[in-house]
């Protein structure tokens, strides 16, 4: 007791005397000790005190290096009842969860053990009935650079450019349209090309009300080489389907809005590969959802359908199977 | 011996220093200190009440096998067809 009160005397006398001993000789090494004990005991607390407390998972692991431009590298489900959701997909897709360093309000959907998607918690406004969505992300090179190529063809920069430790840039936009999506410069490189599995996501497609003017935009954007399929008719006029593709790769399709879509709203749809559409719809709607586009043989020869979770979020499913014999619908 | 308190209390001080620096205070996802992402007003969410609409019988949104031709005479290109590689572990998406 006795030693502890010399101390604080001692230390008090210290205080009162500015000059003694020198602070620049004796107290600034001190304190930088401390402040470097203080780094290497407490990394979690100095970490987000550093503004950097939202820890979100690489693309890849380990860092690919790789960057494809253009393709979907991810998607993030916002929501107002993630908790619902994780029932949801995973009693659908088999997916588990696990929350982020730093952020309540986010959790990782896994496939395997692995990353597969987000889910965002985000209240509705107050008196307003709004519908969550799928927010698709597009891989870019430079986020400033495809912030202001946006803006300059017309798209709009919605959130601006924020950095994610591991994961990389991110900037949410629309384009001319108003379908939102963000783009990812990820930091460790893009996801390598291959064939989903299923539960992963496999394709995406964002319809609107101008396609042409929508290639324009996105071919400005990511540099997308189109290719103009042939219009078939959407049972209530012309409808026109464009890919967008990269590297060689069918990236994304680009679809007008069927002709009653004064009502809808242009928006990016993702699809998750599934081995049974039907079966897969059906088990949606025991879980909670609902059928928007009933299971229809599509292009690609397998069936589609077009879902929606419990919240109203729209997604996809899919088939595809490289032993398909399902002839390409007429 | 001495120093050892004097610079577990730094430590301490230090870390309540860096923790309390109010323009570091970590913020939420999207950043701003709101939930999901600030600043993005009517984003995501789209008006409620909208209904999807109905696609008729030669509504395309697949992806093609690859070898449809385009207006233009090309095949476009399909999806990617091969197995995951590597070692590493799958993240992200790979489509």
């Amino acid at each position: 007791m006795l030693n502890i009160r010399t101390q604080l005397m001692d230390l008090s006398r210290r205080r009162s005397l500015p000059g003694r001993n020198g602070f620049a000789s004796t107290r600034v090494p001190q304190v930088l000790c401390a402040l470097l004990l203080a780094y290497a005991a407490a990394p979690a607390a100095v970490h987000a005190a550093m503004g950097a407390a939202v820890v979100l998972p690489a693309l890849t692991q380990p860092a690919s290096g790789e960057h494809h431009v253009g393709k979907v590298v991810w998607a993030d489900l916002v929501t107002p009842d993630v908790d619902g959701a994780k029932r949801f997909y995973g009693g659908l897709f088999g997916w588990t969860f696990r929350g982020v360093p730093g952020e309540q309000n986010y959790a990782l959907a896994l496939l395997d053990g692995e990353p597969v998607a987000g889910m965002v918690r985000k209240a509705s406004p107050t008196g307003q009935s709004m519908q969550p969505a799928w927010l698709t992300f597009l891989a870019v090179r430079d986020v400033a650079a495809a912030q202001q190529v946006a803006v300059q063809h017309g798209g709009k920069v919605l959130s601006q450019e924020h950095y994610y430790p591991h994961r990389g840039r991110q900037a949410v936009l629309a384009d001319t349209d108003g379908a939102v999506f963000a783009v990812l410069a990820a930091e460790g490189g893009d996801p390598p090309d291959y064939l989903a599995s299923p539960g992963e996501w496999i394709w995406s497609s964002v319809l609107v009300k101008d396609p042409k003017q929508e290639t324009d935009f996105y071919k400005s954007l990511l540099g997308y080489d189109v290719y103009d399929l042939a219009s078939e008719g959407g049972g209530e006029g012309d409808a026109q389907h464009f890919i967008l593709s990269s590297d060689n790769y069918a990236r994304a399709g680009l679809n007008s809005l069927p002709a009653d879509s004064m009502r809808r709203r242009p928006h990016w749809l993702n699809f998750v590969r599934v081995t049974d559409a039907a079966a897969s719809a059906k088990k949606a709607v025991a879980l909670g959802g609902r059928v928007l586009v009933e299971p229809r043989l599509d292009r690609h020869g397998g069936s589609l359908a077009v879902l929606a979770d419990p919240s109203g979020a729209p997604f996809g499913v899919m088939e595809w199977s490289d032993t398909d014999t399902k002839q390409e619908p007429q | 011996m001495k120093r050892i308190p004097r610079i577990l209390t730094g430590a301490a001080v230090g870390v309540l220093a860096l923790m309390s620096l109010p323009g570091c205070v970590a913020e939420g996802y999207g950043g701003g200190g709101d939930v999901g992402y600030v600043g993005y007003v009517g984003g995501v969410y789209e008006p409620g009440g909208y209904e999807y609409g109905r696609w008729g019988s030669g509504y395309r949104v697949g992806p093609p096998r690859g070898g449809v031709r385009g207006s233009g005479g090309r095949p476009a290109p399909s999806i990617p067809r091969g197995p995951r590689g590597g070692s590493g572990h799958r993240s992200g998406n790979g489509h």
